[in-house]
């Protein structure tokens, strides 16, 4: 599996170096495949970010070659994407992540009484 | 600006990417920077993201680019190496070659130089006497 091979152990948050784009495609194709304009109309939606295309197409090689996505069979000129099973237990192991991250934060603003 | 201009833009800003990527994405992105056109997007913005991804796609290793990286990388010093040891003795004047101090220069010294690696013999000498020559 590319991931492990490329980080040694399973586990880790894979996606912390990948930047915000490769993290956005992967929720973007967690619930389907889909190709290059969808997925910038659907991570326009869901983040209010606009992808590049040039920035779309260099994540999503990234991911692949990561083995976090594959492509699909060409339809007419676009090709899809799916997410792989690493890729989505990459997905979920960095949402976690965030999450205690998260919680962590919002509890010191607590008791910092902000 | 009209259609044909913003095809042609687009089209000459992929021709930036390698061969490789252009057989695999270039329909599609060339669609694609269509169809976000037609949505109202800038060509300036789209074009710009391409060229940056071109920049990014030819700067980033690949592991099957790393031999021919290093070998170029390899090739450049031995070209250096190769035009320094080659070129400079026939630029500079014989008395460069001399390893005494030029009379009233004595803020030059001679001796192994800070910074130079002494494993590159020969080499070294020349270059170090050519800049001596040069800056004394």
């Amino acid at each position: 599996m590319a991931v492990n091979k490329r980080d040694g152990r399973a586990g880790q948050d894979v996606l912390r170096r990948v930047g915000e784009a490769s993290v956005l495609i992967l929720i973007s194709l967690a619930d389907g495949p889909k190709h290059g304009y969808a997925l910038i109309q659907d991570i326009k939606e869901l983040a209010g970010v606009e992808l590049g295309p040039g920035t779309l197409y260099g994540a999503l090689d990234r991911l692949e070659r990561l083995g976090l996505i594959e492509p699909l069979p060409a339809d007419d000129r676009r090709h899809p994407y799916r997410i792989t099973a690493p890729g989505a237990a990459a997905l979920r192991g960095h949402l976690d992540s965030l999450e205690r991250v998260s919680a962590a934060g919002r509890l010191r603003l607590r008791l910092g009484g902000i | 600006m009209d259609g044909p201009r913003t095809t042609r833009l687009v089209e000459a800003v992929l021709r930036c990417y390698p061969a490789r990527w252009r057989r695999r994405h270039g329909d599609e992105a060339a669609e694609l920077a269509a169809l976000l056109i037609r949505d109202g997007t800038p060509v300036s913005s789209i074009a710009w993201s391409y060229l940056a991804g071109a920049a990014r796609e030819r700067l980033t290793p690949r592991p099957g680019r790393r031999l021919s990286t290093a070998a170029c990388a390899l090739l450049l010093a031995a070209c250096s190496l190769g035009i320094a040891a080659g070129l400079l003795p026939s630029t500079v004047p014989a008395r460069a070659a001399s390893t005494s101090p030029a009379p009233g220069r004595a803020h030059c010294r001679s001796g192994p130089v800070p910074g130079v690696i002494p494993a590159l013999g020969h080499p070294r000498v020349i270059i170090w006497e050519a800049w001596h020559g040069r800056s004394c």
